[in-house]
């Protein structure tokens, strides 16, 4: 892990680290490189790759609409709403 | 020095489902309230989980069948990372490690001839959501009615050269996909949106240049605009040094007529793409395959040779017939009342076509009843209803598609009369009253001729053979 690398992933995932916690962050991600580096000295050549973790495949629905939920209902906790919308910070200038 | 351009497009499509891709919320919000076609999964409350819409994955495979690519037996679902209010979970679900359509291959053709275009892959993911940034000017509205709107992207590989390949290439997908019913393809409806990634190179060089893209693009020939600005842009750069070309996203101005850059290109890392834990694979198996592969229509060309060769159509009306399916399945279904395919064809492209296009409803909407036109054309052309009349007979049979036109033109006075008694009664009024027109076809001017016959055809209201009317109307001049 980098200085350059960490400085990408603060502003991918918006945050602002301190001095302390990019030390102990580039820690962290030094210990996982190094778990990984472990893992790929393993020849999974001959292996088949593994779609998912589980091994069961998902339900599908058919195509049907339903709407049951109502506008004030869904946005009972929204801090803020206008003529119907939600409001956030403005986010263009 | 010689250049060529190079371009790859992904094309995002709206399937024509009828709900979401991962709830059961109307797909179909145009013009409703804000946040109405909204549910908890959509607008991204915690713990939600989504459910996969089955038919989303039957168009991704007809799609993907549709542009000769395999499909992925098993198909995954990805977590694309993005922060952005239109995107309520902070993530897109769609498609990275195993979309479901890979390494296709769709043909065009230009004034330059036919050339193949491969297809990287066809993904399925969702829309996001929309943002109004002009109601208040503190703060951005936010409507989440269009997140999880079902799209296709199809990436295709940057085997394009020029505007005009483009436009081909476009105008092939969406004939193929309206084909196979998948989608409506209207860039005005945004339901077909396009990403132009473009570079150039030294002509004859193998190596891919700087490559800027440009995204959502909604009209052909805004994007043709882009393509040459873009072009021109990219050529000054290298040859007169003017900027220094970097891999960026930019947005084109069709009003100006100038792009901008937007933001740095983020690259797939930056995406931080992994799969998704809250849906399972998707897994198409042998029946669910077949079914679909039988479901798929006759490609347009295969349709417009059959058309050419075993019923006889000139190039001019196949080709006009197979640009939609609706317009191939009226047809067929009138020709199989008919027997007349040239008949069929006419009736096709120069009324119904007509009436679509006045209405300004696209082909896919046709929803006529084949057969009923069918029997239309038999009443016109044995003469039962008059040529006039069956184009109102064919208007009313638009608005409402149970008319059985028989039916219709017996209760509307529409059938041919064979009563000369009240056609030489009519005639003998006629000529009565224009004894200047009668007098300018005496002394050769045979346009007075047609004054006349208007007005007995106009009093008859149509319900005339036009050969018998005619020569009872000559005969009559003749003996006075």
């Amino acid at each position: 892990m980098t200085r350059e690398i960490l400085r990408r992933l603060e502003l991918l995932n918006q945050l602002s680290l301190t001095e302390e916690e990019k030390e102990s962050v580039m820690a962290f991600f030094d210990a996982r490189e190094a778990d990984a580096a472990c893992l790929e000295s393993i020849d999974t050549s001959e292996v088949e790759r593994m779609v998912h973790v589980m091994p069961i495949m998902t339900v599908v629905r058919e195509d049907v609409v339903s709407q049951p939920y109502s506008r004030e209902e869904l946005q009972r906790s929204a801090p803020e709403t206008d003529e119907g919308y939600w409001c956030v910070p403005r986010v263009v200038e | 020095m010689r250049y060529e351009t190079v371009i790859g497009l992904e094309v995002h499509v709206e399937l024509a489902t009828k709900s979401k891709i991962f709830c059961s919320c109307s797909a179909h919000s145009y013009g409703a309230e804000p946040n109405t076609h909204v549910c908890p999964a959509c607008s991204g409350m915690p713990g939600m989980l989504p459910v996969v819409n089955k038919r989303v994955v039957d168009y991704g495979m007809k799609a993907g069948l549709m542009l000769n690519c395999d499909i992925n037996r098993i198909t995954t679902f990805d977590k694309k990372s993005y922060y952005y209010p239109d995107l309520p979970a902070a993530y897109q679900t769609t498609q990275w490690f195993a979309p479901v359509a890979v390494n296709g291959l769709v043909e065009i053709e230009t004034s330059k001839g036919k050339k193949g275009v491969r297809i990287k892959q066809i993904h399925m993911e969702e829309d996001a959501g929309k943002l109004v940034h002009d109601i208040r000017e503190d703060t951005t509205h936010v409507d989440f009615n269009r997140t999880s709107v079902p799209l296709i992207e199809i990436v295709s590989q940057p085997d394009l050269s020029s505007a005009e390949e483009v436009e081909a290439y476009l105008e092939r997908l969406k004939n193929l996909l309206r084909f196979a019913r998948v989608a409506e393809c209207e860039m005005a409806h945004g339901t077909m949106r396009c990403d132009v990634n473009l570079s150039v190179r030294p002509e004859g060089s193998d190596k891919l240049g700087v490559r800027t893209e440009m995204k959502n693009m909604n009209s052909v020939e805004a994007i043709k605009r882009a393509i040459e600005y873009e072009t021109a842009r990219h050529i000054d750069a290298l040859e007169n040094h003017t900027e220094i070309l970097v891999q960026e996203t930019r947005r084109w101005d069709d009003i100006k007529g100038k792009s901008y850059a937007m933001r740095s290109k983020e690259t797939a890392g930056d995406y931080r793409y992994f799969p998704d834990p809250n849906v399972m694979p998707v897994q198409i198996d042998d029946e669910w395959f077949e079914s679909i592969k039988s479901s798929l229509p006759e490609f347009p060309e295969v349709k417009q040779k059959k058309y050419e060769e075993a019923l006889g159509l000139s190039s001019y009306d196949a080709e006009q017939i197979t640009r939609s399916i609706a317009l191939c399945e009226c047809f067929e279904a009138a020709y199989a009342v008919t027997g007349n395919a040239k008949d069929a064809a006419n009736w096709m492209i120069s009324e119904v076509m007509s009436i679509l296009n006045a209405r300004q409803m696209t082909y896919d909407q046709l929803t006529l009843d084949g057969r009923a036109l069918g029997e239309l054309i038999k009443l016109v052309s044995d003469g039962t209803v008059g040529r006039a009349n069956g184009k109102k007979i064919l208007a009313a049979m638009f608005d409402d598609t149970a008319i059985s036109p028989k039916i219709y033109a017996e209760t509307n006075g529409m059938i041919v009369s064979n009563d000369t008694g009240l056609i030489e009664k009519t005639v003998k009024a006629a000529i009565a009253e224009a004894p200047k027109a009668v007098e300018d076809y005496k002394n050769g001017k045979e346009k007075a001729l047609m004054a006349i016959y208007g007005k007995c055809m106009k009093e008859l209201r149509g319900n005339c053979d036009p050969q018998v009317l005619k020569t009872i109307l000559i005969d009559m001049i003749n003996q006075m």
